[in-house]
C-alpha cells in the first residue's frame, strides 16, 4: 500500500528530469511523462478493490502519526487517485506544439492533484494545493487559445495569479489558527480534538478562512471573478481540465475539512448561502453571455454552486448528492468545452451550424439535457436527490436553496434552449461551420460514451457512490485507520466496514471511544 | 468603489484577527508534536539539528512540495520571460560595467561565498541553517558576477541541468530506502552512510546527502531565476529602445 506514494513522486521524478532529458532526446523525454501516467492508472487499478472494506493509511518516511506526515486512502481519495492520470492523459497537449517545460508542469500538476487527495495532513495539503496552484497559473499563461492574444492571456493569468495568492495566504492563516489553537496538524488528531477545540467562533472563522483559500479555485462565489477570463483564453484543453477535474479537488478537501474538523451548522449554512450566491449569479450571467466559452465558464460556476449547495447538506446523504453533481459536472462539462472549442465567437455566427455538423450538434444537445437534467441521464437523477432531500429538510435556509435551485435550472433550460434553436435554425447559405480537431471530437465522444454507460449501469454507480459517501463521511474510520499502528487492538479491530457500522455499537457511544483513543496516543508518545 | 470594497475588506480581516489573537492562548504554545519530537529525534533520525530533523525526515514530504514550488514558479517565469525574449532582436553588447572596484571585490568574494554556502549546506544537519539558507548564498555567489558586468551570463544549460538532476536526486534517495523495503524518504543508514554519533559531521545516515541535493536545487533554482529576469530586462530595454528608433 506504501507504494501508493508513488503516484505524488513519479511524476515530480518526470517533472525534474523531463528538461535534462530533452536535451539528449526530446522523443524519450515526451515519452517518460506519459510512461509515468501509465503507471500511476496501473498502480490505482492494483489496489482497487483494497479500501472497499476498510481505508487503508500509512506514514511517510515511517513515522507515526502524529508526528509525521500520513497519507489516507479511502474510495474516495482512490477514485480521485485514479481519475487525475486518466483525465491529464485525456487532456494532455497532444494537438499543439508544446515546450518541454511545459510537460513538465503538466507532471508538476498531476503530483500535486494527486498529492492533494492524498495527504492526511493539513500543512501538506497547503503545500499541494499551493503547488497546484503555482503549476496552473504557468499552465494558463502558456495554453494560449488559438488566435487569442497572448498578451490577454496574460492578464487573466496574472489577475488569477493574484486572487489566488491572497486565496492561499487566507489558508495559510486559517491553519495557523488551528495550529495555534490545538498543537497539531495531523487531521486524524485535529478530528479528534476538534469537537472540544474548534467548536467555537475562533474555529468558525479558521473555517472562513481556508473556504475561502480553497474557494479560489473551486469557483466559490466571491472569488470566482477569474473564471471566464481565463476559461476564455486558454487553450480548450486546459480550461476543459481545469473546470472539470482542478475545481473539484479543492471542493473535495472542503468536504474532507468540513466532515473531519468542523462539526457547527453554522459552517454549513454559510456553504449554503455561498452555494446558493454562486447558482444564481453564475446561471444569471451565462443567460446573458455573448459566445459559448464564457457561457460554459458561467455555467461552471453555477455548477459548482449546486455542488456547494449538496455538500452542505447534513450527514452522509449531503456528501451522497455532493459526489453525484460533481462527478456528473466532471465527465459534462469538459465534453462541452471540448465541442465549443471548434465554436469560437459570437453565439449568432453559429446560427444555422445543425445543417454543416449535424453530429457535433446533437453531441451537444445531448450533453446540454444530461446538464439540464433531462431524463433519463444522470443529469436528472443527480439533481432529483438533491432536490428531495433539499425539500426534507427543517431547516428554512435549505427550502431558499431549493427555490434558489429550481430559478436557476430554468434560467439554464432557457439559455440552452436559446442555444439549440440558434443551431437548428433554417438557414439558406450559412457560413457557420465548426472547426473541431479529431482530437477534441474523439474525446468529446468518449465523455459522452462514459455518461451513456452510467445510464445503464444506474445501480452498480449508486452503489459505489453510497459506499463512497459512507466511508468517507465516518470520522471515526479516518481516526481509526489513522492511529491504528499506535491504538489498541481493540481499535485495529472497531476498522469496520461501512456496511455493517449500524451494528457497531461504537457508532452510539463516540466520545468514550475517543476517549480511549486519546489516552492511547497520549501512552503512545510516552512510550516513545 | 473598488478601493472602499478593499477598504472594508482589509479592515474586516485586521478586525477578526484581533479577535482571534485575543482568544488564543498567549506564550503558552500548545506542544502537542513538538516536545515529543525533540525527544524521539536524536535516537530516530540521529540529527543534532532538530529543525533538520524536522525538515527533511518527519516533513520530508512539504520540503519535496516546497521545492517542487520553487521549480514550478522559476519554470513558469522561464517559459513566459523566454518567450517574449526570443521574440525580440538579440541584444548588442553595451559597456556598462560597475568599475574596477566592484569587479575586483567580486573576485573576491565568489570563494569565500562558495566556502560558506557549501559549509551551511554540509553542517546543516548539525547546526542552524541548511539546504534553503546555504543554497540562497551559493546562488548569490553565482549571481554578483552578472550584477556588476553587463556581459556576464549564467549559462542556463549548466542551470537547468543541476536542477533538474539535483531534485531528481532527492527523490531517488528517497526511493532509494524504497528499495531497502522501507517508507519512502526515510533518512535511513546503511553501510557508508552510518548513524555516526550524534553531533558529528559524518552521522545521520542519507540525511546530509538529502541537504547536498536540496542546498544544490535551491542555489540552481534561484540562479536560474534571477538570470532570467536580468536577461529579459536587457533584452526589454534593448528592445523598446529598437522600437523607438523605428517610430
Amino acid at each position: 500500500m506504501d507504494k501508493l506514494v508513488l503516484l505524488v513522486v513519479l511524476p515530480l521524478l518526470a517533472a525534474f528530469l523531463m528538461p535534462v532529458l530533452a536535451r539528449s532526446s526530446q522523443v524519450l523525454a515526451r515519452l517518460s511523462g506519459l510512461l509515468v501516467l501509465l503507471i500511476s492508472i496501473t498502480l490505482v487499478l492494483n489496489v482497487w478493490g483494497e479500501v472497499d472494506k476498510q481505508a487503508i493509511s500509512f506514514a511517510i518516511g515511517g513515522y507515526q502519526p502524529p508526528l509525521g506526515v500520513v497519507f489516507y486512502i479511502d474510495q474516495l481519495s482512490l477514485l480521485f487517485a485514479l481519475l487525475i492520470p486518466v483525465m491529464v492523459l485525456i487532456f494532455w497537449p497532444w494537438n499543439r506544439p508544446s515546450s518541454i517545460q511545459e510537460y513538465s508542469l503538466m507532471m508538476l500538476l498531476t503530483a500535486s492533484a494527486s498529492g492533494l487527495m492524498l495527504s492526511g495532513d493539513l500543512f501538506n495539503i497547503y503545500v499541494f494545493y499551493e503547488l497546484l496552484a503555482v503549476a496552473s497559473y504557468g499552465l494558463v499563461s502558456v495554453q494560449v487559445r488559438q488566435g487569442q492574444h497572448p498578451v490577454v492571456a496574460w492578464v487573466a493569468s496574472l489577475r488569477y495569479l493574484l486572487l489566488g495568492s491572497v486565496g492561499s495566504v487566507m489558508m495559510l492563516l486559517g491553519i495557523a489558527i488551528i495550529y495555534l489553537q490545538t498543537g497539531t496538524l495531523n487531521l486524524a488528531q485535529l478530528s479528534l480534538l476538534a469537537p472540544e477545540a474548534l467548536n467555537n467562533i475562533t474555529g468558525l472563522s479558521a473555517f472562513v478562512l481556508i473556504l475561502v483559500g480553497l474557494g479560489v479555485k473551486a469557483e466559490l462565489f466571491p472569488v470566482n471573478t477569474w473564471v471566464p477570463e481565463v476559461y476564455a483564453g486558454v487553450s480548450t484543453r486546459l480550461s476543459a481540465l481545469m473546470a472539470g477535474l482542478l475545481s473539484k479537488l479543492a471542493v473535495i478537501v472542503i468536504v474532507r475539512l468540513l466532515v473531519l474538523l468542523f462539526p457547527q451548522p453554522e459552517a454549513l449554512h454559510l456553504m449554503t448561502v455561498l452555494g446558493m450566491l454562486g447558482v444564481i449569479s453564475g446561471e444569471l450571467v451565462a443567460w446573458r453571455a455573448k459566445d459559448m466559452t464564457r457561457m460554459l465558464a458561467f455555467s461552471s460556476i453555477g455548477q459548482l454552486g449546486l455542488v456547494f449547495i449538496a455538500f452542505s447538506l447534513p450527514g452522509n446523504i449531503g456528501l451522497l448528492a455532493g459526489f453525484a453533481i460533481a462527478l456528473h459536472h466532471l465527465v459534462v462539462k469538459p465534453a462541452l468545452f471540448m465541442l465549443a472549442g471548434g465554436w469560437s465567437g459570437r453565439l449568432e455566427k453559429l446560427s444555422g451550424m445543425a445543417q454543416s455538423s449535424p453530429y457535433h450538434v446533437a453531441l451537444f444537445v445531448l450533453l446540454a439535457m444530461s446538464l439540464l437534467g433531462v431524463p433519463p441521464l444522470p443529469g436528472f437523477w443527480v439533481k432529483l436527490l438533491l432536490v428531495m432531500n433539499l425539500a426534507v429538510q427543517t431547516d428554512p435556509v435549505y427550502h431558499f436553496a431549493l427555490a434558489f435551485m429550481l430559478l436557476a435550472t430554468v434560467l439554464e433550460a432557457a439559455y440552452l434552449y436559446r442555444v439549440v434553436m440558434l443551431f437548428y435554425k433554417k438557414e439558406n447559405h450559412t457560413h457557420a461551420s465548426s472547426q473541431h480537431s479529431l482530437f477534441d471530437w474523439i474525446t468529446a465522444i468518449a465523455l459522452a460514451a462514459v455518461l451513456l454507460i452510467s445510464v445503464v449501469q444506474l445501480p452498480s454507480v449508486e452503489r459505489k457512490l453510497v459506499s463512497m459517501a459512507y466511508q468517507s463521511g465516518n470520522r471515526l474510520l479516518y481516526i481509526h485507520t489513522v492511529f491504528a499502528n499506535i491504538g489498541t487492538p481493540e481499535a485495529r479491530i472497531d476498522r469496520m466496514s461501512p456496511t455493517d457500522q449500524a451494528k457497531q455499537p461504537l457508532v452510539s457511544e463516540p466520545s468514550i471511544k475517543e476517549k480511549a483513543i486519546k489516552e492511547d496516543l497520549v501512552l503512545g508518545s510516552a512510550e516513545q | 468603489m473598488r478601493n472602499v470594497s478593499g477598504l472594508l475588506f482589509s479592515g474586516g480581516l485586521a478586525f477578526l484577527l484581533l479577535v482571534i489573537a485575543t482568544h488564543l492562548p498567549f506564550g503558552q504554545p500548545l506542544m502537542l508534536v513538538g516536545s515529543d519530537i525533540i525527544q524521539a529525534s536524536p535516537h530516530e533520525v540521529g540529527s543534532a539539528n532538530v529543525v533538520a530533523a524536522i525538515l527533511l525526515a518527519y516533513r520530508g514530504i512539504d520540503t519535496l512540495g516546497e521545492l517542487s514550488i520553487l521549480f514550478t514558479a522559476a519554470a513558469g517565469v522561464g517559459l513566459i520571460l523566454g518567450h517574449r525574449a526570443s521574440q525580440n532582436v538579440p541584444p548588442t553588447q553595451v559597456k556598462n560595467n560597475s568599475g574596477f572596484i566592484s569587479q575586483k571585490g567580486i573576485e573576491l568574494m565568489i570563494p569565500l561565498l562558495l566556502v560558506v554556502g557549501f559549509y551551511i549546506i554540509f553542517y546543516g544537519h548539525l547546526t542552524p541553517g541548511g539546504g534553503f539558507q546555504g543554497g540562497v548564498i551559493l546562488a548569490i555567489a553565482f549571481f554578483l558576477p552578472v550584477l556588476v558586468q553587463s556581459d556576464a551570463r549564467l549559462d542556463h544549460n549548466i542551470i537547468s541541468i543541476i536542477e533538474g538532476l539535483a531534485g531528481a536526486v532527492f527523490i531517488l534517495i528517497g526511493l532509494w530506502a524504497m528499495f531497502y523495503e522501507r517508507p519512502f524518504l526515510q533518512p535511513f543508514f546503511n553501510g557508508l552512510f552510518a548513524k555516526g554519533t550524534l553531533g558529528e559531521l559524518w552521522s545521520a545516515g542519507t540525511l546530509p546527502l538529502l541537504y547536498l541535493a536540496l542546498g544544490l536545487k535551491v542555489g540552481a533554482e534561484l540562479a536560474g531565476l534571477l538570470a532570467t529576469i536580468a536577461d529579459f530586462s536587457i533584452t526589454e530595454t534593448q528592445g523598446s529602445l529598437s522600437e523607438d528608433d523605428t517610430q
